[in-house]
């Protein structure tokens, strides 16, 4: 699946029924949606939030692979942001530290299997993986 | 799909998906809520950190006055999204 989207909140309906489609089509295991759903959501949101100066639409792009699927979300005209390498969140600190936001990437990390970043020409691709546990284990034996 | 009501015991009820499209909405419900308070999340189905970051902002509201949320009937799938954020640990969270 290969579909762009307006930089707008208002898509993530529009993504959230293609990602189902997908899974349907793909016949991938839906324990894996609220992981990509999250992954998706996420850094599409991160793209809308911190790049303002154009409005060319997201690309999203989701093909199957062994074991669950591959996704990837290409910003264009943008400046470079690794998200790989976004800070820790202090997830023991008190409430009185704790502030909204910030939550976002940290999450992406702990729920995608595998995440890469390409950025070239002012373009950014985020592809990230999620595989499901049963064929993470036949790969260990 | 999403929606925020009241139920007949006064507690706040959500349900269908709390993503970054329908935060706003959320937070305009929970800044009009007062501690402490049951936030009963049985229908939840999902939740981002746009939703998360509703949760933390009415808590720490509350929690000036040492009133905050207790979310209940918290699924497997938000309970896990919970305990990578820490929120088990600032938050009254009772599972399904």
């Amino acid at each position: 699946m290969i579909k762009k989207y307006q930089r707008s909140f208002d898509q993530i309906s529009e993504i959230v029924a293609d990602t189902e489609r997908f899974f349907t089509d793909e016949k991938i295991d839906p324990a894996l949606r609220m992981k990509v759903d999250l992954s998706l959501e996420e850094l599409f949101v991160n793209m809308v939030n911190y790049n303002t100066e154009t409005e060319q639409d997201i690309k999203i792009e989701m093909r199957p692979i062994e074991g669950g699927l591959e996704v990837s979300l290409t910003d264009y005209d943008v400046e470079r942001f690794d998200p790989t390498l976004a800070g820790e969140v202090d997830i023991n600190a008190p409430l009185t530290d704790r502030v909204p936001g910030g939550l976002g990437l940290y999450l992406v990390l702990k729920m995608a299997d595998s995440i890469h970043y390409e950025y070239h020409d002012r373009k950014s691709k985020i592809t990230f993986t999620n595989r499901t546990a049963a064929w993470e284990k036949g790969q260990d034996v | 799909m999403f929606e925020i009501d009241f139920n007949d015991s006064g507690e706040v009820v959500l349900s269908g998906r709390l993503d970054a499209a329908q935060a706003a909405r959320a937070q305009s419900f929970l800044d009009g809520v007062e501690g402490p308070c049951v936030v009963d999340l049985a229908a939840l189905d999902y939740i981002s950190s746009a939703g998360l970051g509703v949760l933390l902002r009415t808590h720490k509201r509350l929690m000036a006055e040492q009133q905050g949320l207790e979310l209940v009937n918290v699924n497997s799938h938000i309970n896990d999204i919970f305990c990578y954020s820490g929120f088990d640990k600032l938050f009254v969270i009772r599972t399904v």
